[in-house]
């Protein structure tokens, strides 16, 4: 191909866009884990989007223009997630940027968005410095983070349980120490005694060698924040050993999921956690959304397919507030900005970037999860310690 | 004096109880592993993965409405077949072979590589659980014990004396035990010798499956379940001495109860380290284990 050729073809694709700008269609870049570990929380991410972006443009999409989504797929891995992100930045010309889950990814993307002057925002990833620390002007964050699971979880517990005795049991590894303190420090402070802690290696199989020390401390509450086919045995160890009568069991919002759920089955009944969405929140908009994810999907959506369909909302609310795609105007609409979604309406906290939003509590049930507590947003959201913008 | 009779009775007895039912898991691991190297001279690499069989052959058996006591039964019998086709099938080929134990390693780690993603394929990769069929506790010496842990105790007390007996009692213990000390000599006196071989490794590997199916309630059903207790087992094999069976059970009970002792003052983490300490001390102070016996394949 000679040079002459490519000329012409980049300075036609140049007009193409600069027409497309201004009239074509808003291209909002998906960079999500479609493959690998993380395929099931992509899937979700995809079929909130789709539906929302389907919801827009057959209302008439952004100020009359469509909504377009490019997805790529990051495999859950950051290196990968950049290169993507790079690419739709670059090649696809888009606008906005969503769909990370790894928090490592988030906060890779973040940077390459600073690079390009393009604004993305997370609906799933948990680590609070995001929107903390390591917050960034060009990253917004529209689900819960992990500190507020945890106030929402403390709030319901000194509800419940006041001046709980509480046990912390974490997996041993930077995870379970970070959520064990995470949580401390939320029950301490609302008055809740600590009388132990023990961290338990990762893939442990026996948890009996710590019941003994777990019941000379007589707790009234046990908190863990093991995942996965830990908390399987865990949970049913415990219940083997009659360790979880008497004594209310509390944990992590990844603790116990649906994967894990059936294999627990009756020893998950009475575990209580926090979290920001669950498709039993009563109100018509949930209940229209849940219906409607439904008989699209034949799945139920979960909290990343609800703030994953929220975040076009968000964006829309923003765009036609700043009337214009351009990332100065936009950035400055979104901060403080209110928008609806099926959990109720959210507010974008100005000061870091990070959506404030009603908490619930959740308990365990006959294999279901119920809402048990709900606490404000203005309660769980803690304080904004972003010092960057 | 009160407060001493109280922490032993009320904390350091039932860590020893826990480190015993423990131990009967390990020891039943183990047994498959040091029969299969002390009679065929081959290191299993694939035992914790007939170990994970072992518990979904339980899974599908209970999934077709049989009883627990059935899969018990039954699952045992299914793991001698499988082990006997992979002897004969696999492991047969490479076992004449002068570099009879890299191959066989090698052999055996390549199918526990292949196991392990059948499993996932075929199970799905969330994990699975067994209902304990003998559900609540008993009181003992003011302790509350799981009933069905205490069945594992007996149950795996029973399995290692018929294994025991088996081996040094009867004829076809003495066959087998002959055809692992001389296999030519064997052959002349009319020893069908690699149906004994292919005999052995099927018996171990329906060890495997019996301890699969005996842990599953207590430690849950996933695809790579079987790395659970291989470390474990292979450091008992080590320690005891290769191809003892005494070695095995001596030290599968010592280890454990070391284990769940030490984790009363120390951190668990430091759990594995100190496993293999002991093993690297073993191995200085007696290169072939506490009852192995050097040169002996």
């Amino acid at each position: 191909m000679n040079t002459k050729l490519i000329a012409t073809l980049v300075a036609g694709a140049a007009l193409s866009l600069g027409a497309a700008a201004q009239t074509g269609p808003i291209r909002i870049g998906v960079v999500t884990p479609l493959s690998g570990t993380y395929a099931g929380i992509g899937q979700q991410v995809k079929w909130g989007l789709d539906m929302a972006a389907n919801e827009i443009n057959a209302a008439g999409g952004v100020m009359g223009r469509r909504l377009e989504l490019i997805y790529e797929d990051e495999e859950a891995n950051p290196a990968v997630a950049v290169q993507k992100a790079e690419k739709l930045f670059q090649v696809s010309k888009v606008d906005f940027l969503t769909g990370t889950v790894n928090s490592g990814s988030t906060l890779a993307v973040g940077q390459v968005a600073e690079r390009n002057n393009r604004l993305i925002a997370t609906t799933v990833s948990f680590a609070d410095t995001i929107t903390a620390e390591k917050c960034s002007p060009n990253v917004f964050r529209v689900n819960a983070r992990a500190g507020m699971q945890s106030a929402a979880l403390a709030e319901w517990m000194a509800s419940t349980k006041p001046n709980a005795s509480v046990f912390y049991l974490g997996p041993d590894y930077e995870m379970g120490r970070s959520t064990v303190a995470a949580f401390k420090a939320a029950a301490e402070g609302k008055g809740a005694k600590t009388v132990g802690e023990v961290f338990a290696p990762l893939d442990n199989k026996d948890y009996s060698p710590f019941f003994g020390q777990m019941r000379s401390a007589r707790p009234s509450v046990i908190y863990t924040s093991v995942a996965g086919n830990d908390t399987v045995r865990l949970l049913t160890q415990m219940a083997e050993f009659g360790l979880s009568r008497n004594v209310q069991i509390v944990g992590a919002s990844g603790t116990v999921t649906s994967q894990n759920l059936s294999a627990i089955g009756k020893a998950a009944d009475g575990f209580v956690t926090g979290v920001g969405y669950t498709p039993n929140i009563d109100n018509p908009e949930n209940k229209k959304f849940v219906g409607a994810f439904e008989a699209a999907n034949k799945a139920k959506p979960d909290l990343y397919g609800a703030d994953s369909y929220g975040v076009l909302f968000f964006y829309k609310a923003a765009v036609e507030k700043a009337r214009s795609t351009d990332t100065d105007k936009v950035r400055a609409a979104m901060r403080g900005i209110q928008w609806a979604t099926p959990q109720g309406v959210k507010t974008m906290r100005a000061g870091d970037h990070q959506a404030m939003q009603d908490m619930y509590a959740v308990r365990v049930n006959s294999g279901q999860f119920e809402i048990v507590g709900k606490v404000p947003a203005s309660a769980a959201i803690g304080p904004d310690t972003c010092a960057k913008f | 004096m009160n407060q001493v009779l109280e922490w032993l009775q009320f904390v350091l007895a039932p860590q020893m109880i826990n480190g015993l039912s423990i131990g009967v898991a390990v020891v039943l691991m183990a047994l498959g592993l040091t029969i299969i190297f002390g009679l065929l001279d081959v290191i299993n690499m694939a035992h914790g993965e007939f170990y994970a069989i072992g518990a979904y052959v339980a899974v599908a058996i209970l999934g077709l409405g049989l009883s627990f006591w059935w899969a018990l039964l039954l699952t045992p019998v299914l793991m001698a077949a499988l082990g006997y086709v992979t002897e004969r099938g696999l492991i047969q080929r490479v076992f004449h072979s002068k570099d009879r134990h890299t191959l066989t390693l090698l052999l055996t780690f390549g199918v526990a590589v292949v196991l392990e993603d059948v499993l996932k394929i075929i199970f799905g990769a969330n994990p699975l659980r067994i209902e304990s069929p003998i559900p609540g506790g008993t009181e003992m010496l003011g302790l509350f014990f799981p009933n069905y842990r205490l069945f594992v105790m007996g149950m795996g007390g029973l399995v290692i004396v018929a294994v025991w007996l088996l081996v040094f009692r009867t004829s076809l213990g003495a066959m087998v035990r002959a055809a692992a000390f001389d296999r030519y000599m064997s052959a002349s006196l009319g020893v069908p010798v690699s149906r004994v071989y292919a005999g052995t490794f099927a018996f171990g590997v329906a060890l495997a499956g019996v301890a699969g199916v005996l842990l599953a309630p207590i430690y849950s059903v996933f695809p790579t379940m079987g790395r659970d207790f291989v470390l474990i087992a292979f450091s008992v094999v080590i320690i005891g001495g290769m191809g003892s069976i005494k070695g095995a059970v001596l030290a599968g009970l010592l280890l454990t109860q070391i284990q769940s002792i030490s984790s009363l003052f120390i951190s668990p983490v430091w759990n594995d380290p100190l496993l293999f300490g002991i093993m690297v001390l073993v191995l200085m102070w007696r290169p072939q284990g506490l009852f192995g016996k050097l040169g002996h394949a």
